[in-house]
Order: structure tokens, then sequence, then C-alpha cells
């Protein structure tokens, strides 16, 4: 229990980290804060014009009250107004947060599954022919930059053979919320997903190797294998258990480092998600957009993390039955 | 040990030929680095892989990239180092110092790297030597937490404790006697951290956050992806650099193996 606690009040202070980055790095920086704050330029704002947006941020007052107006904006779920697209930061973000969810989610499950399934097997059967080939090749898999394996992707099955379609999430024309429209979507996500789970399996596939075969040669697995119990029985009924734990750390973590896997592939599949959102940002000079996605980011990581403990702690049986056991 | 070594002389080969590319790029290209030709040619014997949207030779790019593309990796990596190996060390202290570096190490693992890069990188500006110091910055979690499964380990060792007998300080004993025992961590971990740092700095590229006065093979790919490589059918172009960025990190890695063989050989039995 105390672990877990820990954990969780890490995820927090991790995301608490995030949002003090936030408010102080463009009041840090060398530079006028309005000209961070608001992405014009400075030259091109006249005395009044720059006077009006301190005052509309607040930076004529003390910092503890500007982080007060920080807080509250967090809080109300604005995260801030982008002068540049004339919205509330909060809107712009939801109406892409969608689409990367939808590359995000599909490919977590995937590569996770198929790094405990695959790295379950390979792990209980160690230095066997199946091990080392698979082993090998996510090693040389894992050296691949994810951007290689989209093009690569896209090389072949929209260049080469015009089988998917290479770019957006829908095809012109196409009416919303018919059966049409989901076959078409469905087709769009086929290589995104599949480039980011190729891109994040290898580690999953390999931490979960590592820890099956330590599991598999503990005495317990050697006296279920005594006993004649059938390799299926001793994977999922003995082993799956021990590394329950380690498995839901690892997906936890792999959600976060997918939204960021998601950056490039919405770039790469010209996907309209929060990625592209955030490059537009950066060449736009776009600040605000820029922190209000490193906040939804950070706050998607603290969210899975503090999940995955949630539910760490309800299926771990020394704690649902108490530590006595 | 004859599978060992060959994995040792395979990454020591790659990377030897990605340094003399870096150092003397003369040898594998007789053109300049801004010499122009005719725009989209396609690879023949004069242009090995054809010249791209403003008439540069592609195979000179690539020669001229792997300097700046192993400068940023191996710089980054280094600075990694000293940092991992600094709180690592620091991180296995008893009492408060060791828990506050402790947690900082969990803070950093959680963080969200690629996106808190991209934004640092914009605040404030993205010239090589700011990649490096930002990749720096977020890359050394690797390091310190192997440095400090080691520096754990240590410090329960007959000959720590003999020190701490003899009255020496802490200070001393995890200068003079601890961080010389580190040094095969930090060698497979720099070779690792190379590795990684080239990966960070490739997708930042890729992504178009790099910097532009010095391009690297990663800004090689996003010039091909943006001007358009696909539909004049360069595809040689596109992978050309990723397949690089692949083979030079497969030798950094090859070379890690290596020494992480030899380090469980020696320990295990």
């Amino acid at each position: 229990m105390k672990k877990y606690g820990k954990n969780i009040l890490l995820a927090l202070v991790c995301f608490l980290f995030i949002v003090a980055l936030n408010f102080f790095l463009p009041r840090l920086l060398p530079g006028d804060p309005v000209a961070y704050l608001t992405g014009f330029d400075e030259e091109n704002m006249s005395a009044a014009q720059m006077e009006s947006y301190r005052q509309a941020l607040h930076l004529d007052k003390p910092v503890v009250v500007q982080f007060g107006y920080y807080l509250r904006s967090l809080a109300d779920g604005t995260l801030g107004f982008s002068f540049q697209k004339n919205a509330a930061v909060s809107s712009l973000i939801g109406q892409r947060l969608g689409y990367t969810l939808q590359i995000t989610l599909p490919a977590v499950a995937l590569s996770t599954l198929l790094g405990l399934i695959w790295g379950l097997h390979c792990g209980f059967c160690k230095n066997t022919l199946t091990d080392r080939l698979s082993t090998s090749f996510l090693i040389l898999l894992n050296t691949v930059p994810i951007f290689l394996i989209g093009l690569a992707l896209m090389l072949v099955f929209c260049f080469q053979n015009r089988l998917l379609p290479y770019a957006g999430l829908n095809t012109a024309g196409v009416l919303p919320n018919t059966p049409a429209f989901y076959w078409d979507r469905l087709r769009h996500l086929i290589l995104p997903i599949l480039t980011l789970t190729l891109a994040t399996a290898p580690s999953r596939f390999l931490l979960m190797r590592n820890t099956a075969a330590k599991i598999s040669a503990e005495k317990y697995v050697l006296y279920a294998r005594q006993r004649g119990l059938s390799n299926h029985k001793i994977k999922f009924g003995y082993v799956l258990k021990n590394i329950a734990q380690p498995f839901l750390a690892m997906v936890g973590m792999s959600v976060s480092t997918c939204v960021g896997g998601s950056l490039i592939i919405e770039n790469l599949f010209s996907v309209n998600g929060m990625g592209k959102l955030l490059t537009d940002a950066v060449y736009t000079l776009d600040y605000p957009l820029m922190q209000g996605i490193l906040f939804v980011t950070a706050g998607i990581m603290a969210i899975s993390m503090i999940g995955t403990d949630l539910l760490c702690i309800l299926i771990d049986p020394k704690v649902r039955l108490g530590e006595a056991l | 040990m004859i599978k060992r070594l060959f994995s040792l002389f395979f990454g020591l080969f790659l990377l030897l030929l990605f340094l003399t590319a870096a150092i003397f790029p003369g040898l594998f290209t007789a053109y300049g680095q801004k010499e122009m030709f005719a725009p989209w040619l396609t690879p023949e014997a004069e242009h090995l892989l054809g010249t791209n949207a403003l008439g540069y030779d592609i195979f000179t790019e690539l020669v001229y990239g792997a300097k700046e593309t192993l400068f940023v990796g191996v710089c980054s990596s280094v600075l990694t180092l000293f940092l991992g190996a600094a709180i690592g060390t620091l991180s296995g202290a008893k009492g408060f110092v060791g828990g506050v570096f402790n947690g900082l190490i969990h803070i950093f693992a959680l963080l969200p790297k690629l996106v808190t890069l991209i934004v640092l990188a914009a605040f404030v500006g993205s010239s090589s030597w700011n990649l490096i110091l930002l990749i720096a910055a977020f890359g050394w979690v690797g390091t310190a937490r192997a440095v400090r499964a080691r520096v754990v380990h240590l410090k329960v060792q007959p000959f720590v404790e003999n020190c701490v007998i003899q009255g020496y300080s802490p200070w001393h004993i995890a200068v003079r006697h601890i961080v010389p025992n580190l040094s095969d961590v930090l060698l497979s971990r720099f070779l690792l951290g190379v590795n990684s740092c080239i990966m960070m700095e490739s997708t930042l590229s890729f992504l178009g956050f790099g910097d532009l006065y010095h391009p690297t093979w990663g800004t090689m790919m996003n010039f091909a992806y943006k001007r358009g490589a696909f539909l004049r059918q360069a595809y040689h172009y596109l992978l050309s650099p990723g397949v690089c960025i692949m083979l030079l990190s497969m030798a950094f890695f090859f070379m890690s193996l290596y020494f992480e063989r030899r380090r469980t050989t020696i320990q295990e039995p």
C-alpha cells in the first residue's frame, strides 16, 4: 500500500512540476513576458497595446497574485487564452484531443498486449530458437527511429501498392455517422496505429521478457513443472500473476510515451490531432497554446499513472488481504 | 567468445566508418557541401543518391550530416553521463540528500519527455548547443538509475565498511572509493546514451525543431518530407538518412552489448 501511495504522490509531484514550469518559463526567460504570453512580436505592438495586454494578463501584479490567476485559469478549464487564434486554449485542444486518443489508445493496448503475451512466452522458454530470433529481431527494431518505420510503411502500403490512404483521418465527401464513414476512418487509422505499435512494442517486449525469465527461474515454477502442469497453465496461472504489477506500471508509463510518439505520427500522416496543433503552435510562436498542450499531456500522464497504481492496489493480494500475508 | 568479439568489431567498424565521414568528408565525396547541380536527378554513378530539390548532391549531404549528428549525440551524451553519475551517486547517500535526489530521478522518469523538450526548445530557441543542453537535461534518468543501483550495491561491500571504520568522510568515500568503481556502468551507459540522444535529436529535427544551420540527418528527412520527395518518387532521399541513423545507433548498441556481456561474465562465475 505504501509503495503505491508513494507512486501516486510521485505522479502528482511530477504534474505540479510541469505546472510550475509552465508558469515560470515565460516569466524567467530573457525577454518581455508579454511577448511570450501573447505570441506577438514586441516591436509590432504600440505602447498602449502592450499596456492593455499587460493588464489583461495581470502582469502588473505581484508574482504570487499572478500564480493565483494562473491556477484559476487551470481550475476553470480554460487553460489560458491564445491571442493568435483568438480562442480559449482548452477549446482548441478539446477539438483535437479526440483524434490523438484514437491513435494513442489502440496503440497502447496493442503494443502492451503484444509485449505481454509474446514477452511472457519468450521469457518462459528462454534461450530457445523462438526466443532468440524474436529477441534479436525486436532489438534491431528498437534501433529504428519511429519516423523511418512510418515512412517505410507509407511507401509500401500507400505508394507502391495503393492499399491504404496516407493522409488525414477522413476522405473528403464521406458523410459522418454512416457505416461508410466508420469504415473510412478505420482505414485511415490502420497505418498510424501500426507505426506507433511497432515503435513502442520492442521496449515493452524486452521488459516483459526479462521479468518473465526471472520469474520462470523461481522454485515454484520448477515445482509446478514437476507436478506435470501444462505450460499454458504455468504461464498464465503462475508467471502472469507475478508479472502483473510491473506490467501494469509499464502500461501507465507507456500512455505518456505513446502520446509523445503520436506527435511524430500525426505530423507524418497529416492527422489533425494535438501533435499537429503543437507543431503549428511552435511555428507560429503561440506560447499559451504550447503550454496548454504540455499541461494536458502531463495531465494524461498523471491520470494514467494514478489509474494503474489504483488498479495495482485492487489486484495485489498483499494489499487486498492485508500486509500480514 | 567469437560471437562477443564479433559484436564489438561490427559496432567499431560501423562507428569508424561514420567517424571518418565526420572528420574527413572529402574522402567520401568529391563535391562540396553547397555545390549545386540540376534538381531532382535520379541516382546514377556521378550522384550516388541523386540530387535534392535545391540541386545539392544527397550523398554529400549525408556525409556532411554525419559530423553534426555525431557531434550533438556525443556532446549531449557526455553531459548526460556527468549529470547521471553525479545525481545517481548523490541519490545513494543516506538521509535527506539521498531522498531528494531519488525523488528527482523518479519525477524525471515520469515526465512526458518529447512534449516538454519541444516546448522548451520553442521557448529558448533551437540552436545546436541549446538542443544539446536540453537533451542532456532530460536524458540523464537512465544513467542515474544504473549508477544508483551500483552505488547501493557497493555501499554494503566490506571495503566501504572498512573506510567507514577508518573514519573517512562520506564525501571522500564517495569520490575516492565509489566513483572509480562505476567505470564499467558508465561506459555501457555512455554507449546507450549516445544512442538515445541521437534518437531524440533526430526526432526533434525531423519535426522541424532542429538547428537549420547545422543540418543533421533528422533535418534532412524533414526537408525531404516537406519538399515533396514522395511526389517525385525520390524514396531514397527520404529513407537514406533514416537508414544512417539506424546504422549509427546499431553501432553503439552492438558495442554496448559487448561490454554488457563482459560485465555479466565477470560477475557471474
